[in-house]
């Protein structure tokens, strides 16, 4: 049997009742969040130099462009949405899977760009461009976003981190990987599109691995 | 359980809940003993040992105490607790399943060591090898070991017993000791 009686534990916990400041709502902390980063993102894109390659790319009307970063954005947003209200016991796990659609098509759309530049140029579609940049670009602005989704997310002290801390990486990954484009003057080879998968899984890596530290589970 | 029962319940622990959220100690309390007979018939269905399920519920209680801040008022309580007791089962559970591959069950060391019948026999073994060895030390040292070990007198004590100084005393145990582990060692490895 137990060293402590469940109804001892009770007494203690109950004379511990001290007040709590309530969590709001998975969403609206969720989009409180996500409003923080939009605003530090269009300050980066005003603040730093050569942020024109999108408006570029956007002005000839490039559609498959225009879906591809609509997805990464997307994919971004629902991620950090859905970190949100899994931190929270009792919310629903399908959660667990709603930014996976948008992560498809964002890839699939990316993958799609990769072959028409293969079919345009040649052989040169496989080369390795400034790939090692952009995953250097991706690693460090995740870190940046990430400061104030975890901060926020600790707030919950999430009793399964692993999931919330996943779903974080992948959103501010994502969001990364968008503002990226901001800063992107060339068009992506199927290398370049392999590094940025790889710069997604790094930050998520490194989310999963830092959970405990950094969310602060119960 | 019916539905308006069931209902009934809901709205009264997250009432409860909410008030504690508040810091009302007795909403509080209500809460958690009311509470408690649900947390522990979920944590049956994943763990089966009593002592483990009443873990596993102590478990949940202070998980409860720890993140009550993070239940919404108006939103169901059920499934907020039931989230936290699955949590805490598989916790609980892996934590049971690496001290099982960890630690191994030794039945001969049970028949051998814990029950102190089957040692009977080795320790009176052991007990007149020993004396045997204490017989053959110098006088002096074994006297300073029956009065210092055995009979647990201070060192001051054992000095005015045995009419030997306090740092003979202390010598003489260190050989004593010293002796009696070379013998033992020669003994056993016989």
């Amino acid at each position: 049997m137990t060293d402590r009686p469940t109804e001892a534990l009770i007494d203690v916990l109950s004379a511990d009742a001290a007040p709590v400041k309530r969590l709001a709502a998975p969403l609206t902390r969720a989009l409180a969040t996500l409003a923080g980063l939009v605003l530090f993102g269009l300050v980066a894109i005003l603040a730093l130099p050569n942020a024109d390659p999108l408006a570029m790319r956007g002005a000839g009307g490039e559609m498959q462009v225009g879906i591809e970063l609509a997805s990464a954005l997307l994919t971004g947003a629902l991620a950090v949405i859905a970190a949100f209200h899994v931190a929270v016991p009792g919310r629903w796990r399908g959660w667990l899977v709603v930014p996976l659609p948008t992560l498809a098509l964002w890839l699939g759309m990316s993958g799609l760009g990769c072959w028409r530049d293969l079919a345009r140029s040649g052989p040169s579609g496989w080369e390795l461009g400034h790939s090692m940049d952009c995953l250097v670009f991706i690693v460090s602005a995740s870190l940046v976003l990430g400061v104030p989704v975890a901060w926020r997310l600790s707030r919950a002290a999430p009793i399964d981190p692993l999931p919330v801390a996943a779903l974080a990486g992948l959103g501010i990954a994502a969001l990364s990987a968008f503002l990226l484009q901001f800063f992107h003057p060339f068009a992506v080879t199927f290398l370049d599109l392999a590094v940025h998968v790889v710069a997604v899984l790094i930050v998520m890596a490194l989310a999963s691995l830092l959970r405990r530290p950094i969310l602060r589970p119960a | 359980m019916t539905k308006v029962g069931g209902d009934a319940r809901e709205a009264s622990w997250g009432d409860l809940l909410a008030a504690a959220q508040g810091g009302d100690g007795t909403a509080y309390r209500r809460f958690l003993i009311a509470a408690t007979p649900f947390l522990r018939a979920l944590a049956r269905r994943r763990v089966y040992a009593d002592d483990a399920v009443e873990d596993v519920v102590q478990e949940v209680l202070l998980t409860v105490h720890r993140v009550r801040h993070t239940y919404e008022p108006g939103r169901p309580v059920e499934p907020w607790l039931a989230a936290i007791v699955s949590r805490r089962s598989i916790d609980a559970l892996r934590k049971s399943s690496r001290v099982s591959a960890r630690e191994v069950h030794n039945a001969a060391a049970y028949e051998t060591f814990a029950d102190p019948a089957a040692n009977t026999i080795e320790a009176t073994e052991s007990a007149k090898v020993l004396a045997r060895l204490m017989g053959e030390l110098p006088p002096r040292q074994k006297e300073a070991l029956e009065l210092t070990k055995l009979k647990e007198l201070s060192l001051d004590e054992a000095s005015a017993a045995s009419g030997q100084s306090v740092s003979s005393l202390k010598v003489n145990v260190h050989r004593a000791i010293k002796r009696l582990r070379v013998e033992i060692g020669r003994d056993q490895s016989k």
